[in-house]
């Protein structure tokens, strides 16, 4: 690869690079994390062989790309021109597609996706409802790019934004970042211009920006999504803010439980290296700038600011009382600009097409898209992304297909262990860091964890507690003791221990956990316990005077019960159980027995549908139990089995 | 050697610029209530019981005394409701796993606590860290220091540097809130204490 | 045994002679009275003993009274003195042994303290590597690491026990992670770990005694769509089934 000394070099580069790529057939098989457990790298090659066996190889090229979103459908591919979108491909279907689509142009039916509203097969990405109302500024850009080409990012227009900001100037692209309106996208929602501006203004001569690539929410992978896809846009948004800020070395800061998003991160740079794009000079202009990583080591409080600064100086990660922001004092006591992964990925968008032009795009004060990962309880799981003031409920509807197996929505948590449930009165409600917080939430990272009727809220605050109370630094008495104690409250409550005045201590330990902890890990802690007694306290209520857990998942607080009106006496419950609970032959009704039951929810979820015949009682003594041998019931008209 | 004046519950003080809150209030004859905190250590604001109230301008929020720099016209309360019922809660949290400290049970005489609600789990230590940071910053010594995280967060001796330099010094064994530390370092001295054993 | 002034204390030692030119290098660059000459001293004195002639046999210990050869209690006496010396030469090898992955630990870490430039700052990232490598942070990489560095050990400690990443003791061939992450909660996580833990006959938490798996749990790993997720070494696994479970794991070697 040529270095690239100018600005005028690197058009010049690109347009070759276009020139290229201009008369081919591109065949995009999505090769994230989660395709390469469907087996999409064994496609991807079955693509590359068929291709050449059939001699296309001059005419057609394979790109093995990051997440395009619809996970869900995995392995999927995309062939251009034409927006051809086949999912949940094998191997086997490779020689088909090839022969057809690409050979002679024709579709392979049964390989595209079907709408299940209208049973109708969808031939063009773009119509496939999961997308259709999506905006995807950012992450669209994913199915353009071989996750290891520098090139494709190139003939995408990517790098043309920092030629851009070299030509700018440095306060010119401050200016242009402030006026866009960008907010962080990792949580804090803090707007980006001014975190820039001030570490810009800080009084001393090192300065450092850093990406924050822990992601650590749980249910959250936007950013691994972006880092393993389309590491270049990352790297380029943070050589322009360097370059805004005044900042000579950059850190990535990712997680280890990202294998693939490291190595490929590691490959750009090189790549980006190689070009001149990283290191003394950048494109002629006189800028020097280079990039380390640091891994992470599996510490969710690491991915705080300043513990993830401190982690960087090769400490231990723990967060330190702030008082003095980070911006001014950070890695090394210097003023550090630290920003989300997502929030680096918008900024080449924001230099390219202008301020005015990202800013209307979104609400009033909060501008842009923003990814989510739409996981749980919905029929289209997968990484979203929408224009702000979008609604909850266009998202798990529209986009995500609603809930699957007929199933009721009961809440929708965001913000991960810092965010709040909300319910089905509140899914009117817009995306919008101040809307969200208004409802006792949060935006968040951008997981969005779908729940039903069949998920209990107690059991919910508790994972979440439980979670917090292994991630705690321990370092201050009220993060550290209160989760503890909270948790100990909630794991009684769903043992159906729960007494009278447990709700009001919860409440007495969360108020002084949120106003006493040294960091935001502590003081956001509360949030799932609260948000959830807010909005489903009638279910705290049922744990703790009834002994009842609504949604039966609670096993302290549930009995495994076969209806005598319903069962059948199939054997398929009996056969199944690995305690041996149940008891009963051909045509007799089976019984479970208390004492041996595990809970471990086999019978309920093997009986039949049309017998329906396993309840989850909770709350209620148990039926009187059938006497051993008592022959099932039939319906009228039925023979016996 | 410049100073500011703030006031600190209704009080005017003056302190020098570098101060922290908590200095300023301890050369103006008022006590708040700290564990963490020693003279001769840097601030590490871990325990929480040092937060008070302070206005600057418009804005009031909580922040740890030992840790926050005084500032000109800093207007400090050291004992409102609010403070008092988290140090009231803090204590009650802290007497579960450290019954028998006395400057524990001080405070909570003080603050109107007879009782913890909480069912005591007691341990040895109640990681105020005071005698890590000793020997890390007054000695240089690093004979001793935390691992772990969460509620599993621990102090531990590390034999090979401990047996060599502790029986000289054991200063740090007057700072210890608990007096349990000694016997924790016995434990270290015994043989069949290994790193493998630092599991948990 | 006279030390030869210009070779390698260690050459009597079965090190191979990369191994020795690396020891002997060490020697030569150290200040005097650190943690790491006294260590080497010690390697030093074993090397020196195990270079002793190969040690005397029964026979020659009880010589001096031949007229005691026929009885049963000197017989059993010889008997006891062949399993001392055979228990002897075992733990003699041993130490070899023990030396030699001693010597071989320390050269790899001083390998990759090199390559991160022996920059503090990567000190996260060195362990990182040494786990990796050795699937554990032996004791003797970490004390060389605080050496070369010039860091507490307490804060090696520190971070060893902070991060998930990390273990002090040997972890098995083959890591099974089960992800808690909390769109795989919601789809039935805690369940599928029971089901793992009792096919593995481990808790989380724990290795399996002959060192074959290690199971974990992960707080996500980002494939939410396939959850609850279950990996073995790097493959990924959605929603196995006990059956499916039992082949994959039998199928590690």
């Amino acid at each position: 690869m040529p270095k690239l000394k100018s600005a005028a070099a690197l058009a010049a580069r690109r347009r070759e690079i276009q020139e290229r790529y201009k008369k081919l057939t591109t065949v995009a098989v999505t090769d994230g994390s989660d395709g390469r457990t469907r087996g999409s790298r064994g496609v991807a090659q079955a693509f590359r062989d068929e291709i050449t066996k059939q001699g296309l190889g001059d005419k057609v090229i394979v790109r093995q790309t990051g997440c395009q979103g619809f996970c869900e459908q995995e392995p999927t591919v995309l062939i251009m021109p034409g927006e051809t979108c086949y999912v949940g491909v094998a191997e086997a279907d490779v020689s088909e597609i090839v022969t057809q689509t690409l050979g002679r142009g024709e579709i392979v039916t049964r390989l595209l996706y079907t709408d299940p509203a209208t049973g109708q097969a969808v031939a063009k990405e773009s119509d496939i409802p999961f997308y259709k109302t999506q905006s995807r500024l950012v992450l669209g850009a994913n199915r353009w790019l071989d996750m290891l080409s520098i090139d494709d990012y190139l003939a995408l227009g990517g790098y043309a934004a920092l030629a851009k900001a070299l030509e700018m100037g440095p306060e010119a692209v401050l200016d242009e970042v402030k006026k866009s309106g960008l907010r962080g996208r990792g949580g804090g929602g803090f707007p980006t211009g001014i975190k820039w501006e001030t570490t810009r203004n800080a009084p001393e001569a090192t300065k450092y920006v850093i990406v924050n690539a822990d992601e650590g929410d749980p249910g959250a992978y936007m950013d691994r999504s972006l880092l393993e896809g389309n590491p270049h846009s990352v790297i380029e948004g943070l050589i322009i803010g360097a370059y805004a800020i005044g900042a000579r070395q950059g850190f990535v800061y990712v997680r280890q439980e990202y294998p693939l998003a490291v190595a490929n991160l590691e490959v750009a740079l090189e790549q980006a290296r190689e070009y001149g794009l990283l290191g003394p000079n950048i494109l002629g202009s006189g800028f020097d700038f280079d990039v380390a990583i640091h891994r992470g080591a599996g510490a969710f409080v690491s991915g705080e600011s300043s513990a993830l600064m401190t982690a960087i100086e090769g400490r231990v990660g723990e967060p330190r009382p702030k008082y003095i922001r980070t911006a001014f004092s950070g890695i090394g006591g210097k003023p550090s600009n630290l920003n989300n992964v997502e929030t680096w990925a918008n900024v080449p968008l924001i230099i390219n097409r202008g301020a005015a032009w990202y800013a209307e795009t979104g609400t009033k004060n909060s501008k842009g898209t923003k990814i989510f990962s739409l996981v749980g309880k919905v029929n289209n799981t997968g990484l979203v992304e929408v224009p702000m003031g979008t609604t909850l409920r266009q998202i798990i509807y529209d986009i995500g297909g609603g809930i699957p197996g007929g199933k009721k929505f009961k809440a929708v948590q965001t913000g991960g262990p810092s965010g709040g449930v909300i319910p089905e009165s509140k899914l009117d409600t817009p995306i919008d860091f101040d809307e969200l917080n208004k409802i006792g939430s949060m935006m968040g990272s951008g997981g969005m964890i779908v729940m039903d009727e069949d998920n209990c809220m107690v059991d919910v605050a508790r994972y979440f507690l439980d979670f917090l109370a292994g991630e705690s630094c321990g370092q201050c008495v009220p993060c550290r003791e209160g989760i503890h104690q909270m948790l100990k409250i909630l794991n009684r409550i769903c043992a159906s221990e729960g007494k009278p005045g447990d709700i009001e201590l919860l409440g007495e330990i969360a108020e002084v956990v949120q106003k006493a902890s040294l960091c935001a890990l502590g003081a956001t802690a509360p949030n799932p316990v609260l948000s959830t007694l807010k909005y489903f306290g009638d279910e705290y209520r049922a744990h703790i005077k009834d002994k009842r857990c609504p949604a039966g998942v609670c096993q302290d607080l549930i009995a495994y019960y076969i209806d005598p009106a319903k069962c059948q006496g199939c054997l398929i419950c009996l056969r199944n159980c690995p305690a041996g609970a149940i008891s009963g032959d051909k045509n007799l009704i089976h019984i479970i027995d208390q004492a041996r039951c595990t809970k471990c929810n086999t019978c309920f979820e093997v009986c039949p549908p049309r017998f329906n015949a396993v309840r989850k009682i909770s709350g209620e003594p148990l039926p009187e139990a059938v006497a051993p041998g008592t022959a099932v019931k039939r319906k009228r008209g039925e023979q016996d089995e | 050697m410049s100073e500011v004046s703030l006031t600190i519950n209704g009080k005017e003080v003056r302190a020098k610029t570098e101060a922290t809150i908590l200095e300023a209030a301890r050369s103006a004859g008022i006590d708040i209530p700290t564990l963490c905190y020693h003279e001769q250590l840097r601030p590490r604001g871990a325990c929480r019981l040092c937060l008070v109230e302070i206005t600057q301008g418009k804005r009031t929020r909580l922040v740890t005394s030992c840790v926050y720099n005084v500032a000109e016209g800093l207007k400090v309360e050291t004992e409102t409701d609010e403070v008092i019922k988290i140090r009231r809660m803090l204590l009650e949290l802290m007497l579960a796993t450290a019954p028998g400290v006395k400057k524990l049970q001080d405070y909570a005489t003080r603050y109107g606590i007879t009782r913890s609600r909480f069912a005591v789990e007691p341990d040895f230590c109640i990681l105020c860290g005071l005698c890590v940071r000793y020997c890390t910053e007054v000695k240089g010594k690093n004979a001793i220091g935390f691992i772990g995280r969460g509620t599993r967060r621990q102090i531990t001796f590390f034999p090979d540097i401990a047996t060599v330099e502790c029986p000289q010094c054991g200063e740090c064994f007057s700072l210890c809130p608990t007096g349990v530390l000694p016997s924790n370092y016995a434990l270290a001295k015994l043989p069949h204490f290994s790193y493998g054993a630092i599991r948990l | 045994m006279a030390k030869q002034k210009n070779k390698s204390a260690f050459v009597g030692l079965k090190v191979t002679s990369e191994q020795a030119e690396t020891l002997a290098r060490l020697q030569r660059t150290l200040k005097p009275g650190t943690k790491t000459e006294v260590l080497l001293k010690g390697l030093e004195l074993l090397a020196a003993r195990t270079a002793d002639a190969s040690p005397p046999q029964p026979r020659e210990i009880l010589s001096p009274a031949p007229e005691l050869a026929a009885s049963d209690e000197l017989e059993r006496l010889e008997s006891q003195a062949l399993r001392y010396l055979s228990d002897l030469q075992e733990t003699r090898n041993r130490s070899e042994e023990v030396m030699r992955r001693m010597v071989k630990n320390i050269a790899q870490t001083d390998k990759i303290i090199t390559h991160y430039g022996s920059d503090r700052n990567y000190l996260i990232q060195i362990l990182l590597d040494i786990q990796r490598d050795n699937r554990w942070l032996p004791r003797d990489a970490l004390m060389w690491v605080s050496e070369k560095l010039d860091i507490p050990l307490s804060r090696i400690y520190h971070i060893a026990t902070f991060y998930k990443a990390f273990s002090l003791v040997p972890q098995g061939r083959h890591q099974v992670s089960v992800c808690l992450g909390t769109a795989c909660h919601v789809r039935g996580a805690p369940r599928l770990l029971e089901k793992v833990a009792d096919s593995l006959q481990i808790r989380p938490g724990e290795t399996s005694r002959d060192l074959k798996f290690s199971l974990n749990t992960v707080n996500c790993l980002g494939c939410c769509a396939l959850g609850p997720v279950m990996v073995v070494d790097e493959a990924y696994h959605s929603n196995p089934t006990t059956a499916e479970m039992a082949d994959i794991f039998a199928a590690c070697d």
